[in-house]
This record gives C-alpha cells, sequence and structure tokens, in this order.
C-alpha cells in the first residue's frame, strides 16, 4: 500500500512516500513560517521525483503535532482534504511516536521531546521498543525540562530537533547522566508514511473529515477572558 | 464555470458553490456563535481551530446540498487576504489541496473584494462605477468601484469598525453577543432622539470615519449609573446610538458619491443587514436621486457564495495563483499582490 506521509508541526516539514515497510521517498524541508507556501508544492515535488502521480497514492499519513498549532493546522487541514477528494483513507501518527519510531533501534527508553515555543516548556512522552515497533508507556507530558528529569528512572534516550540545548539542563537534573543519551533528529515524512501505513494496512483508518491535531495544551485565552470579561465567565 | 468558494477569514467557516458568477447552488455557513457568545468575541486560537474541524464537513456539505459532486468542481476560490492569518490558512491549504488533486484552478480573493461581490450576485443590474460602502464588525470602508476587481479606496475606519462599536455597546450595556441585531431589534421600541450622542467626523471632508469616541462617550455617560444598580433606558440608548453610526455612514457614503460624480451606492458587510441602516440610506437616495442596493440578508454577513463569485470575475481576466499561494493577513484592497 503507497502511503504518502506529511508533518508540519515543526520548524522542519517532511514529506514521504512508503509502500508497506518500503521507503520509496523522503524529503525534509525548512520552513519556519511558510509551512502554507510549501505544503503543497512539495507535495508535488517529491512525487514527481519519485516517479508517481496523486492518483497513485493509496492513503494518506498525517503527523498531528504536537508542536506549533499554526503548523500542525496546515498539516492537518491538507491531509484531510486530499484523502477527502481523493476518497483515500487516512491516518493521523503523533509526532511524538514518529521521532521515537526513528530511535528504535536504541535498546533504552526513548523520551522525544517537541519545544512548546514557550520558554523551557516542552511536550514529551516515554516509548519502549519492541519487535521494531514502539508504544508509549504513559500519559503525554507538557511541562518543564526539570519536571520531566524527575520522571526519569533509568537509562533514557531522548530525542528531538533541540534536544541538544536541553541535554546539560536533564544530566544536571539527574543523578545517572552517564545514562543519558540525547539523538538530535527531526520527524520524517517516510516514517510518518510507515507508521500511517501499519495502521492503514489493519484498517485502523481516523475518520477523514474529523481528523483533528493533536495540541495538548488549551489555548491561553481562555484564563485569559476569565480574567478580564465583565459578562463572559467561560466554564468547562 | 462551477466555482467552489472557501472563507475563513474571521470566525464564519464557510464553502459555497456559484455557477458562473451568478447562480448560488449552495451557501453554507458554519458559524462560531457559541464560541463567541462564550468569550465575549473572537479568540483568534480558538477560531482557528474550530476552522480545522469544520473545514472538511462545509466543503462536503456545499457539494452536497447542490446536489453536485467532486468532479463538478471547476475552479475553487479563497479567501486569501485580509483577515486573522491563522484562520486565513486553514481555508487556503483546504482550497490548495482541492486545486491540487481535482487538477482544477485556484485563486485568492481579497475578503473586502469579496463582499463588493456579494452585493452585485444580489443585484447584477448594479452599474459602474458606483461607490460601495463595506461595513462589518471586522471593517469599514468606502470603496469606489470602478469595473468589476478595479478598486480605488475612498476611506476606511481610523479606529473601530461601526460593527465593532455595535459589539462594544452591546458588551458593555450587558446585552450579549453579536451587538448588531440586538440593538437593532431594541432600538425599535426606543427614541432615536433621547440622547444627542456624538457624530465623529461627520462635519469634516475627509471620507474616513471614527466610532471609537462614540463607544467612549457612551461608556462615560452610563458607567455611573450601572455601578450605581440604575436600571438604564436600553432601547433609547440603542435607538440614539445606532442613529448617531447610521447617520454617520450615510453622509459619509453620499458625500463619497457626490465627489466621484457617481448616481449609485452599493452597501455590503454585515451591518449592511441593519433594518434603520436601510431605511435611512433608502430614504436619503430617494430624495438625492441616488440609486441603492443591499445584499439579500444571506449574503451580508461572512460568506462563501461572495468569494466564488470575485474568484469568478478574476478567472474571466485571466488571473489564478498557483500552489505556493499564501494568506496575507493585512493588505490594501488596490494591491492585487501575485494575481
Amino acid at each position: 500500500m503507497k502511503v504518502l506521509g506529511i508533518d508540519t508541526s515543526g520548524y522542519t516539514n517532511a514529506v514521504g512516500v512508503a509502500d508497506g515497510n518500503r521507503v520509496l521517498a523522503d524529503f525534509t524541508f525548512e520552513a519556519r513560517h511558510d509551512s502554507l507556501e510549501k505544503i503543497v508544492a512539495n507535495i508535488d515535488f517529491v512525487l514527481k521525483e519519485a516517479g508517481f502521480g496523486l492518483e497513485d497514492i493509496e492513503g494518506f499519513g498525517v503527523g498531528l503535532g504536537p508542536g506549533s498549532w499554526t503548523g500542525i493546522r496546515v498539516g492537518v487541514t491538507v491531509g484531510k482534504i486530499l484523502a477527502y477528494s481523493t476518497n483515500k483513507p487516512v491516518s493521523g501518527v503523533p509526532t511524538l511516536e514518529v521521532l521515537a519510531y526513528q530511535a528504535r533501534s536504541m535498546s533504552a527508553l526513548i523520551c522525544p521531546i517537541i519545544n512548546t515555543g514557550a520558554g523551557d516548556t516542552v511536550y514529551a512522552a516515554f516509548y519502549r521498543t519492541k519487535d521494531g515497533t514502539v508504544s508509549r508507556t504513559g500519559e503525554y507530558y507538557v511541562g518543564d525540562i526539570q519536571g520531566l528529569a524527575k520522571m526519569v528512572k533509568e537509562p533514557v534516550v531522548f530525542v528531538g530537533a533541540e534536544v541538544q540545548a536541553y541535554s546539560q539542563l536533564i544530566s544536571q537534573a539527574l543523578g545517572f547522566p552517564d545514562g543519558i543519551r540525547a539523538i538530535k533528529d527531526v520527524p520524517k515524512g517516510a516514517t510518518v508514511a510507515l507508521l500511517a501505513a501499519t495502521r492503514l494496512e489493519c484498517e485502523e483508518n481516523d475518520d477523514v473529515l474529523s481528523l483533528a491535531p493533536l495540541y495538548l495544551k488549551e489555548s491561553t485565552a481562555k484564563a485569559f477572558v476569565n480574567k478580564y470579561s465583565r459578562s463572559a465567565q467561560v466554564k468547562d | 464555470m462551477l466555482v467552489l468558494g472557501i472563507e475563513t477569514s474571521c470566525d464564519e467557516t464557510a464553502a459555497a458553490l456559484v455557477a458562473d458568477g451568478k447562480v448560488v447552488l449552495s451557501n453554507v455557513i458554519a458559524t462560531q456563535l457559541d464560541l463567541l457568545q462564550k468569550y465575549g468575541g473572537v479568540v483568534p486560537e480558538i477560531a482557528a481551530r474550530r476552522h480545522t474541524e469544520l473545514i472538511g464537513y462545509v466543503i462536503k456539505e456545499a457539494l452536497d446540498s447542490a446536489g453536485k459532486t467532486l468532479a463538478d468542481i471547476e475552479a475553487v476560490a479563497v479567501t486569501a487576504k485580509q483577515g486573522l492569518v491563522g484562520c486565513l490558512l486553514v481555508g487556503v491549504a483546504a482550497a490548495k489541496s482541492l486545486s491540487y488533486s481535482l487538477r482544477i484552478p485556484l485563486v485568492g480573493v481579497h475578503h473586502i473584494e469579496g463582499h463588493i461581490f456579494a452585493n452585485l450576485l444580489s443585484n447584477p443590474q448594479i452599474p459602474m462605477p458606483h461607490v460601495c460602502l463595506t461595513v462589518s464588525g471586522g471593517h469599514t470602508m468606502l470603496v469606489y468601484v470602478q469595473a468589476y476587481c478595479r478598486y480605488e479606496l475612498l476611506g476606511s475606519t481610523l479606529d473601530d469598525a461601526a460593527g465593532e462599536a455595535f459589539d462594544k455597546i452591546a458588551k458593555f450595556l450587558d446585552l450579549g453577543f453579536p451587538g448588531g441585531p440586538v440593538i437593532d431589534k431594541l432600538a425599535v421600541r426606543g427614541n432615536r432622539k433621547a440622547f444627542n450622542f456624538p457624530r465623529p467626523l461627520l462635519k469634516t471632508k475627509t471620507l474616513d470615519f471614527s466610532f471609537s469616541g462614540l463607544k467612549t462617550a457612551i461608556i462615560n455617560a452610563f458607567k455611573h449609573r450601572i455601578g450605581n444598580g440604575e436600571t438604564l433606558p436600553l432601547e433609547d440608548i440603542a435607538a440614539s446610538f445606532q442613529e448617531a453610526i447610521v447617520d454617520v455612514l450615510v453622509a459619509k457614503t453620499l458625500h463619497a458619491a457626490l465627489q466621484r460624480k457617481v448616481s449609485t451606492i452599493s452597501i455590503t458587510g454585515g451591518v449592511s443587514a441593519n433594518r434603520r441602516l436601510r431605511e435611512v440610506f433608502s430614504e436619503t437616495c430617494r430624495q438625492e436621486g441616488i440609486e441603492v442596493f443591499f445584499p439579500e440578508l444571506s449574503l451580508c454577513t461572512d460568506n462563501a457564495a461572495m468569494i466564488a463569485a470575485a474568484g469568478y470575475a478574476r478567472l474571466k481576466q485571466g488571473e489564478a495563483d498557483d500552489l505556493n499561494l499564501n494568506v496575507i493577513p493585512n493588505v490594501p484592497l488596490e494591491v492585487q499582490v501575485g494575481g
């Protein structure tokens, strides 16, 4: 099954194609503020380079985030509308899982980290590898690095685009810095495609029209409105 | 030519099918009224999240309710200019994806140009050139419409939009959101001359508007009485406030028509649904020998049919955008970037 995978959740965007467990194309490009401008043109570029048309694609994979809220809206919208308009299935893949999967050869607990863009607050989760797959061991984490370090009780491989910036903080916060490794990596389109293909082949499709980003954080508006507005009191 | 229009520039997720820029086959609008009422206004991040959830459903509904399929769409037009950046980009991402997968032309439209076309959809007989007042919660502008797709901005608000003043006064009086319909309704039973509120810039030659002073004057006049728990004459305040806004809008628009020596005026945007505004414009224009046109009510507020109509006009002129189309949150109407 040929699957197109995209991820626009970070400063590096990705497009890739996989067929079963074979990678047919993979392309990452910098898109700090221009995911919208570049993504569809780059999908076309990658498909042409690989010798395909969109009509050859049998399913879509979309990196759901977390990451840049604006960025993931671009990818999720493009993914769902391409799936809808070609009448093909779609599967959303958490970007943290994409990063963990790319580090699956490490024989340790894997902790992908994604910057929230707000100070030292990060998105993270822990994954264990088994038989070439990864599975999340607990809830998603949103908080500072020190809080994340407190959750670590065994050797861990941290992975992410800016993980090296955090590695010193992590080592300081931990009692056993020797067990810590940091791998700089970004989500790849081909990985999104591989993970989506696995799900789609098991018919674990997402509903095309309701596919939504994995924000992991509320908009700050709720707190703001409650503080300043006389007439609007926001209730959950 | 069957054009799918998409509009997500603010708080309405909308899609519509329009044939040949004239016939509206469907006009689907998912309002975020529940969110607006909850938060007392538009919160960009929350609006953008809602657009992402709804965009696919709205496009499908536009097709289903017109009895058409994806294969019937011949072009896609989308609001790409003027609006909230995070909101605009959801519509543009969807439009590009459709253009790419269906291999149909893509055209980005300026939101204000869409409003101008809303009235042309309702009243195709509107002659060129004419003066258009486009007035909503997000903008208040006087535009000289020289021909299809040729515009000159004559004036705009220096601070609040007229619809924004309605919203803010309604919020101050605790009448809920949006303010336009509720003030329109209350004003029917009120005395328009009960309070003599300021008419900003009315006596000056400028074609610009300013409504924030009017808003402040009302707040200053009544905040102590609200603080003392007094019951306010809401109907009279609504009627007098609305009259002040209408007086300014009518006077400036007629002044613009006179200055440009045109005998036709077109009123569009959410505030063009206001009953008193329509009444005063109709009466004044009758006396002055000027013809005035309003869009049907379903095309006053933000919608995608007007975007499809404007996009069709641009495509007819040989304009189209490629897959690199980006959003421009703030750009004058006259400046057509990349078109």
